[in-house]
């Protein structure tokens, strides 16, 4: 029970002949937030895309909650309850917002490939989903199909997606890119709101809403974590400044 | 909250449509009549089961004759093996052994074919059914060879309260029981937690799985229930017709299943259940009319997939629209200004088409030199005249169509936008 | 021995011509995403355009003449069919293929009838170009072999040394930079898709009177064509090539080997139970079914196909 949330060590990633990932180590407890920075390019998707085997690991271990769960298929790793969102937008476009919300919960509900019951009849099934619509704020959209919600409405939808299943271990990509000032303070007292208890992991890029959120910080810079520490740690720490000089970390932390 | 278990709309759109079902072959009594609908309902099953592949699961296949095709089989093998003294409700029963059959072709089949979706899916479902199909022609013992497997679908000393199956329309009203049976059930698989991944997993495969569904496990049950539905209606068709050939299962019937279901329109349940109707009386109507019948098929079916890929359903669904908004007035008109150069420029095209075949296709020697019959009208053919009617006939209905076609686009999209702004 | 040289032989010369049809239908599908599913009836189209141009002026003007012919039939259904669809998706785009292979096959019934054209190998062709033991090599196979590698060089010639070469090899390795592209490259897609649809054609002149012309002939060579390119590897022209030279020997051997599957089974040590229809069969009897054998047996056991490299 002690085991970490995750605990990824000696993790690599190649593609063709660049080494994208180079060797990462990180353990996140249980109930921690953490959030992962670092430049464009770095490999922070490419990480996630290992945990959670939409890519395969070239080499090295990952543990989720102390099983190896390398060589396991995606929704393998999703029914031992972890869950992600993507960077970009990944929804089910001709299902309205409410049925999107539904087939993520399904499974977690023990529903399977149930062909003999009614979707109707399925209360438990509904009452979840209605409810992660209203915490992601879309209930006055439920029956509008998740392809032409707006931008800020579909990033919402995404993380609503992720934390329907009810995992304990979330893993999110950026989640308030491109989303304008008010709509990022909205969508982090959300998030705050719905991985309230669990463990999250997040890359982020706003300063604010990192500083603001995470429990620990990883930087991870050219496929490598140079620091890992607390918030007020990470501000002063010397090869961060140095990766980051003049970039927005600097503004983030001055603000 | 809307929750009540049959909405009563729904009810009586199902029960209307069972009545209409049943009524049809008392108000057309003719023999022809009563076979056409047999045929209708025996296609309106086969489509829809074609439809959970590829309007629900969206997957796109060559080869769903092979389901259909087994089930006829194994079915008419069955009738055969029951013999003189079974009864005729062992008979009424057999579409079950022709479902059981398609669902396991399915699952031997379909855990080859559904390993891989998209254009993967396509072509190695077109392999398995020229597979299938040339294996019955090697195994004549099994597949009855040229000639097929026949057998008489009446059995038994007694009849089954007052039916032997004999007459068409007892016939018919046994394919109207299970094609209302199948449709039910596969209106409700729509509603059931794995109709729903389907759809997911047509949209989005890669989602599906990091929400805890294996997509190939997804696809594999779909085929394989969408495999007992195609064979129930290849145990219809093997009753009704009384002989099974090579042909149910081949590519041929593939290829009329996708394009019915297609035409009919994928994206909604009764999409496919149009395009069977219309297609049967299509097929049996015009080509009782023309040898062409094929090419204009072919025309209308490219047509459709240009201009209307929604399928029949969807542009029903876009009036049912406009009409709720009280707009579809606003475009009647329109539409019947197009209609009129449309019949134009479609005269004028079969006309061509008409005296390409009876020239070229040749009925009999030296057609052309003498005056030839077509469309009911004596004409010289290696003469220009003709010809050249056709030809102006058909360039006067395309101008007159692109310049009123156009002034309806534009009306159209006037329409769309209201319809649009008065939503949002 | 004999047996063995001219299987081979033969083999080669069919699984060339398979090549031509599955390089240019790999082409297309590497570049513009979309299976041709007509691709075998531009086939058809070359065989009956060179018939029809060898009763006027003969064989030798046809051979050009009716593959650019074809190509320019091919490229105007990309430009004002397949580009439309594209906005539809990708199974528009099938569909309307699949309309077109439909289509194609009820105009050549209502021009050339429904039984096959007396399309002939011409006189100076006509003959064996050398006999091996007992068994006569005919000229016109070496034509063949003679025109498909010639094909095979200057294709090769024009993805390596020219720019849009180039730019069809950078779509075959990453797909998704040329998608990058996107819509500023549609003369190249017009153009891969008349090339494609030409060489379809080339094949169709020289096959069509080597075999049969007749309105069947698309539909028996199509789902060969997609065998080969599923066995190959989607994508891939390499593996197209190793797939149709494969599925080409496989054909011509096992037509030609009266073996039962119970004398098969005899030498490898296993008696089979007399009698049952499948141990009667003899492998001339299976051969139109081990190409799909093949297939399925790819797909279970190496889905990414012989030297594919994407996943799809
Ligand atoms: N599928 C891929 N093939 C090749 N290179 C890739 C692939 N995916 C990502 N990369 C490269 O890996 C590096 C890291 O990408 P990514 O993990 O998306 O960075 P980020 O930290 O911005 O999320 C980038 O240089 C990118 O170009
Ligand atoms: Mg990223």
């Amino acid at each position: 029970m002690n085991s970490p949330a995750i605990r990824v060590s000696g993790l690599k990633k190649n593609f063709g002949a660049s080494e994208i990932i180079r060797g990462v180590d990180l353990d996140i407890q249980r109930g921690e937030r953490h959030a992962i920075i670092g430049p464009n390019g770095a490999g922070k998707s490419t990480l996630f895309h290992l945990i959670s085997a939409r890519l395969p690991v070239t080499a090295g271990a990952i543990e989720l909650k102390g099983e190896n769960v390398v060589g396991l298929k995606p929704f393998e790793i999703a029914r031992r309850g972890l869950s992600r969102s993507f960077q970009i937008t990944n929804i089910f476009h001709n299902l309205s917002v409410f049925e999107n919300l539904r087939c993520a919960v399904l499974w977690s509900l023990g529903y399977r490939y149930s062909f003999w019951q009614r979707l109707s009849g399925l209360k438990d099934a509904r009452q979840r989903a209605e409810a992660v619509m209203e915490e992601i704020g879309l209930s006055r959209r439920r029956d509008t199909p998740a392809g032409i919600l707006s931008y800020a409405e579909q990033r919402a939808l995404e993380i609503g997606i992720t934390i329907a299943s009810g995992a304990d271990v979330i893993l999110l990509d950026e989640p308030t890119a491109g989303m304008s000032n008010t709509e990022t303070e909205e969508a982090v007292a959300m998030i705050r709101r719905v991985t309230e208890g669990k463990t999250l992991v997040m890359v982020e890029h706003d300063m604010g809403v990192v500083f603001g959120l995470a429990d620990r910080i990883s930087v991870l810079v050219y496929g490598q974590i140079i620091a890992t520490d607390a918030p007020a740690a990470i501000r002063c720490n010397a090869a961060v400044q140095e990766a980051y000089l003049g970039t927005s970390l600097h503004s983030g932390i001055a603000s | 909250m809307n929750s009540v278990i049959f909405p009563r709309g729904r009810l009586l759109l199902w029960g209307g449509g069972l009545a209409l079902a049943i009524a049809l072959p008392l108000l057309f009594k003719s023999g022809f009549m009563v076979s056409l609908l047999c045929q209708m309902g025996i296609m309106v099953v086969f489509a829809l089961s074609y439809n959970m592949l590829l309007g629900q699961t969206g997957l796109l296949s060559f080869g769903h004759a092979v389901y259909y095709g087994l089930g006829a089989f194994i079915t008419m093998h069955t009738l055969n093996l029951i013999g003189k003294d079974g009864s005729p409700l062992l008979v009424a029963l057999l579409p079950l052994v022709g479902g059981l059959a398609g669902m396991l072709a399915g699952v031997v089949l379909g855990y080859v074919t559904t390993k891989k979706a998209g254009t993967t899916f396509a072509m190695i479902s077109l392999g398995i059914g020229e597979l299938v199909a040339a294996c019955a022609l090697m195994f004549p013992g099994f597949f009855g060879g040229e000639g097929g497997v026949s057998g008489n679908r009446v059995i038994g000393k007694e009849s089954f309260l007052g039916f032997t199956w004999g007459p068409q329309v007892e016939m018919y009203g046994l394919i109207v029981l299970w094609a209302f049976l199948a449709t039910v059930a596969m209106f409700a698989l729509t509603q059931t937690p794995l109709g729903r991944m389907a759809n997911a997993v047509r949209d989005n495969p890669e989602r599906a799985e990091f929400v805890g569904y294996d997509t190939q496990r997804v696809r594999y049950l779909m085929l394989i229930l969408s495999g007992l539905f195609a064979g129930i209606a290849g145990g219809l068709t093997a009753l009704n017709y009384e002989i099974v050939t090579a042909e149910t299962l081949n590519a041929h019937t593939s290829g009329v299943v996708l394009l019915m279901t297609f035409v009919g329109g994928i994206g909604f349940f009764y999409g496919p259940i149009i395009g069977a109707i219309l297609i049967t009386v299509m097929q049996i109507v015009i080509g009782g009319l023309t040898h062409a019948w094929l090419l204009y098929f072919g025309l209308f079916f490219l047509f459709m997939v240009l201009m209307a890929p929604g399928g029949i359903a969807s542009l029903i669904a876009v009036q049912h629209k406009l009409w709720q908004a009280g707009l579809l007035g606003r475009m009647l008109p329109h539409y019947l200004a197009t209609a009129l150069p449309t019949l134009v420029l479609l005269a004028g095209l079969v006309g061509l088409i008409e005296m390409g075949y009876a020239l070229l296709a040749g009925e009999g020697v030296g057609a052309g030199d003498t005056a030839t019959k077509v469309m009911g009208m004596e004409m010289q053919l290696n003469a220009p005249g003709p010809w050249a009617a056709a030809l102006g006939v058909a360039a006067l209905g395309l101008a007159l169509t692109r310049w009123i076609g156009g002034r309806t686009r534009v009306a159209w999209n006037a329409t769309l936008s209201t319809l649009h702004g008065d939503k949002a | 021995m004999e047996f063995v040289v001219i299987s081979l032989l033969n083999g080669i010369t069919y699984g060339l011509l398979l090549f031509m049809l599955s390089s240019g239908l790999t082409l297309i599908f590497s570049m513009m995403g979309i299976l041709n599913f007509a691709h075998a009836s531009f086939y058809m189209l070359g065989a009956y355009f060179a018939y029809q141009i060898s009763t006027w002026i003969g064989f030798w003007p046809g051979l050009l003449v009716a593959p650019l012919l074809v190509g320019a039939v091919g490229a105007a259904v990309e430009r004002y069919g397949l580009r439309r669809a594209h906005r539809f998706g990708h199974v528009a785009e099938l569909l309307f293929t699949f309309g077109l292979a439909f289509l194609v096959e009820e105009i050549v019934h209502l021009i050339w009838g429904k039984v096959a054209v007396d399309y002939r190998i011409p006189e100076e062709l006509d003959g064996t170009l050398f006999s091996l033991f007992d068994t006569d090599f005919p000229i016109y196979k070496g034509f063949m072999m003679l025109i498909s590698v010639g094909m095979l060089v200057a294709l090769y010639a024009l993805l390596t040394r020219t720019r849009i070469g180039l730019i069809i090899q950078a779509a075959l390795t990453k797909p998704d930079m040329v998608e990058a592209l996107g819509h500023n490259v549609p003369r190249i897609f017009m153009l891969v898709f008349g090339g494609g649809t030409a060489l379809a054609g080339l094949a169709g002149v020289i096959g069509g009177n080597a075999f049969v012309t007749e309105p069947g002939m698309a539909a028996a060579v199509g789902s060969i064509v997609f065998v080969v390119v599923v066995v190959g590897g989607l994508g891939s022209l390499g593996g197209a090539f190793v797939a149709s030279l494969l599925i080409g020997c496989i054909q011509t051997f096992s037509v030609a080997m009266t073996l039962s599957i119970t004398d098969v089974f005899a030498v490898v040590g296993i008696a089979l139970p007399e009698g049952s229809q499948v141990a009667r069969l003899t492998i001339t009897q299976l051969a139109p079914v081990l190409p799909y054998m093949l297939m399925v047996a790819i797909l279970i056991f190496r889905p990414r196909g012989l030297m594919g490299a994407r996943e799809s």
